[in-house]
């Protein structure tokens, strides 16, 4: 048998078959015809009525009520009828195609086609012949949009508790400042030793460990770093960055100084209002200023230490991630969780030398250094402090543009 | 994936970027704004060296990647203004642009809708109008038709078609989806493992494989024997043979042909090639060497081996 004989009928090549019979269409009873009044009730006019003479009021036909058609037994029995007829469609797909006679008008069955009512959405290219700016404005853009994002919608969207965080935490961080001005106004001499500029209170104002160094600081930090980097990982908004002129130091730089802006706002802008109040309250002279400026700017090169420490170490995390939780609590569980650690060691053994890994310490004998009030920290010198927060801080920075380096333009 | 020896001009006009995963666009993508350094060789985008000047590449072209790029948490008009800025535009002007490119792409009336409210086709038009919004010479557009809905599809298509049409700009798109590409570019790019495949005028690429279509019902292989016997080169699969169109009166050959033998032709049609075909053939036959639409041209017959598994009667293993 050949292949040809054998072929096995395709669905879209069935052989011929013998025509069905069409079945007839069931002739289905028409209603009885309305009965119609044979003589039409008609206006009678005159064509040659004469114009001059009154026009006769017309005749108005009185309205003959409409005969309402005598329902037959035949014509209540219809629907009956059609239930009888066999079920073929045929009446819907009239409707639907017209008759089956196929001489209808053309012109009758076409649908009409929508007119044209207007164009609302026009497509037109608008060419721009504008010139680029350098890119210090797109350094600037970056930065702005971090700051800014902070007061202003439209910006980096921060979260709400960060932004209500943010708030309290700048109130609180001029307790002090608002305590010496009470002072002022009281005049009470052993208030104002308490709460006034000194060596101790422009020390812990940076570097105090409860509530700023606790409860402030370091959430601040978390708070802000967790998703700088880690959320343009998360929603691929690196592409967006790395498509542009902008490169990795300047993509970093810019993120790194937005976040150490924003915490500078908080704990060295405070510091200057702290002073600046002690000096209107009081009225202070030249020659206070020039004997306390030297352990104002010790205490204000610690708070750059601190900011810079802390976001390192927080970008570095952030720059690891892809989402702004693991970041943030990284960060305080290496800023509480080393010092804790530390201080457990050095209550069951007597031994500070933990202290070295814990930022926060290293952080506050450095600064003890810088603003001269009594070291808390005996075992070793500030300078062991020093190296170690440099090596934190290499660490943190190495991690950062390494991970920023490897960031994809095209997937992440 | 690294790029070997690929050496092209792409002209002005919308042009595609084929390739199978893993052939290289993604490398030749970032090769092209300047992000990766060539180990050897050079090449200019736009006049400007891609080696040493990838930051003024970057200011005019406008590149569009494919997967999400935007925050969901802004709302699209800054995100986009935002997008301008980071190219050096001033803000006030960004957020001009900004308003014009989302118009555009017909995002005008939910510009000041939150990104994550978006649908996946708002989305692609927003970062559409993040990559026009400076009005750049070059724009990349990386899948920009993936997940769209026919409707945001066909928006997108029409889009990149005005862009280059009416705004007089230069499109590569890269994509998967053959008939998008066909719409829009005028050429391709072939990529095959780092190497480039074919590159040239999809209509002279098409050209090469136009054949006539036949169904036959009934001596379908004394038919097949007659066409062979005359010249013709005939695929066959089934009821179903196509012939390669080589002479001007084929249709009457095959006419003849069927007549001498008694087989019925039910259906005859000239089938044109889908650039996925081309795409197939050239990926399963010329991978590994570069072919110019002119040298497939040229060499159809060897360049073509398109075809049916061979105990069929094709040339294909």
């Amino acid at each position: 048998m050949s292949e040809d004989e054998n072929v096995i009928p395709q669905a879209n090549s069935m052989p011929p078959t013998q025509p069905q019979p069409i079945p007839q269409p069931q002739t289905i009873p028409v209603s009885p015809q309305l009965p119609i009044a044979e003589t039409p009730q008609t206006i009678p006019v005159s064509p040659q009525l004469p114009i001059a003479e009154t026009p006769q009021p017309i005749p108005q036909p009185i309205p003959q009520p409409i005969p309402q058609p005598a329902l037959s037994d035949e014509s209540e029995a219809m629907p009956m009828a059609t239930a009888e007829a066999p079920v073929t469609g045929q009446t819907r797909m009239e409707t639907a195609w017209g008759s089956s006679e196929g001489d209808e008008e053309y012109s009758e069955m076409a649908s009409v086609g929508q007119t044209g009512a207007g164009e609302i959405f026009q497509q037109n290219y608008e060419p721009w012949r504008g010139e680029l700016n350098p890119r210090w404005m797109r350094n600037w853009a970056i930065l702005r949009h971090h700051v800014l994002g902070i007061i202003k919608k439209g910006h980096r969207p921060w979260g709400v508790p960060t932004k209500i965080f943010l708030v309290i935490v700048f109130f609180a961080s001029l307790s002090d400042a608002g305590l010496t001005l009470l002072a002022s106004l009281i005049g009470e001499s052993e208030f104002h030793s308490m709460w006034g500029v000194n060596r101790d209170n422009l020390y812990g104002h940076v570097l105090g460990f409860f509530p700023r160094n606790v409860m402030y600081y370091p959430i601040v930090a978390a708070l802000l770093v967790g998703g700088v980097i880690s959320e343009d990982r998360l929603h691929g908004t690196s592409a967006l960055y790395f498509s542009r002129p902008i490169n990795r130091f300047d993509y970093v730089g810019m993120k790194y100084a937005s976040v150490a802006i924003i915490q500078a706002i908080i704990i060295i802008f405070t510091l200057f209002l702290y002073y600046l109040t002690e000096i209107m309250a009081f009225g202070r002279g030249w020659a206070w200023i020039i004997d306390t400026f030297p352990i104002f700017l010790g205490a204000l090169m610690g708070g750059v230490l601190l900011i810079i420490t802390y976001t390192s170490i927080g970008l570095a995390l952030s720059s690891v991630s892809k989402g702004k939780f693991f970041p943030g609590i990284g960060l305080l569980a290496i800023i509480l969780g080393t010092k804790t650690l530390a201080i457990i060691v050095k209550n069951l053994f007597d031994r500070e030398i933990l202290y070295l890994l814990s930022p926060y310490d290293c952080l506050a004998h450095v600064g003890q250094a810088l603003v001269s009030t009594q070291p808390t920290y005996d075992q070793y010198s500030w300078t062991w402090s020093l190296a170690s927060l440099i090596a934190m801080n290499a660490i943190a920075l190495y991690v950062l543009s390494s991970r920023v380096s490897s960031m994809e333009v095209t997937r992440e | 994936m690294a790029l070997e020896n690929l050496n092209l001009d792409i002209k002005k006009g919308a042009t595609g970027l084929l390739g199978p995963n893993g052939a290289g666009k993604s490398t030749f993508l970032k090769t092209i704004l300047g992000l990766i350094q060539a180990t050897s060789g050079d090449g200019t985008v736009l006049g400007h060296d891609i080696r040493t000047e990838g930051a003024a590449i970057r200011s005019r072209i406008g590149y569009m990647p494919e997967y999400d790029a935007l925050n969901p948490e802004m709302d699209a008009i800054n995100q986009v203004r935002y997008s301008g800025e980071l190219l050096g535009m001033n803000p006030v002007v960004a957020l001009q642009r900004a308003h014009a490119s989302l118009q555009y792409v017909g995002l005008g009336e939910q510009r000041y809708r939150e990104i994550k409210s978006f649908s996946t086709g708002m989305k692609q038009a927003t970062k559409l109008a993040c990559a026009i919004i400076h009005d750049p010479e070059l724009i990349i557009a990386d899948e920009p038709s993936n997940g769209l809905d026919a409707t945001a599809r066909e928006f997108m298509i029409t889009t990149l078609i005005n862009t280059v049409k009416q705004g007089d700009r230069s499109v590569l798109m890269a994509s998967h989806l053959m008939e998008d590409v066909e719409r829009v570019c005028d050429d391709i790019v072939l990529l095959h493992k780092g190497k480039l495949a074919a590159q040239g005028r999809i209509k002279d690429l098409k050209a090469i494989d136009r054949e006539i279509e036949i169904h036959v019902w009934g001596g379908a292989s004394k038919l097949e024997a007659a066409m062979k016997h005359r010249g013709m080169r005939v695929r066959r699969e089934g009821r179903v043979m196509r012939i390669a169109h080589e002479s001007d009166d084929l249709t009457s050959d095959i006419l003849r042909c069927a007549s001498e033998v008694g087989a019925q032709i039910r259906r005859m049609h000239e089938y044109e090639a889908s650039l996925e075909d081309l795409f197939l053939v050239i990926m399963e036959n010329l991978g590994y060497e570069v072919k110019t639409s002119e040298d497939l041209l040229s060499h159809p017959i060897n360049a073509r081996k398109v075809d049916a598994p061979g105990h069929m009667g094709g040339g294909a293993a």
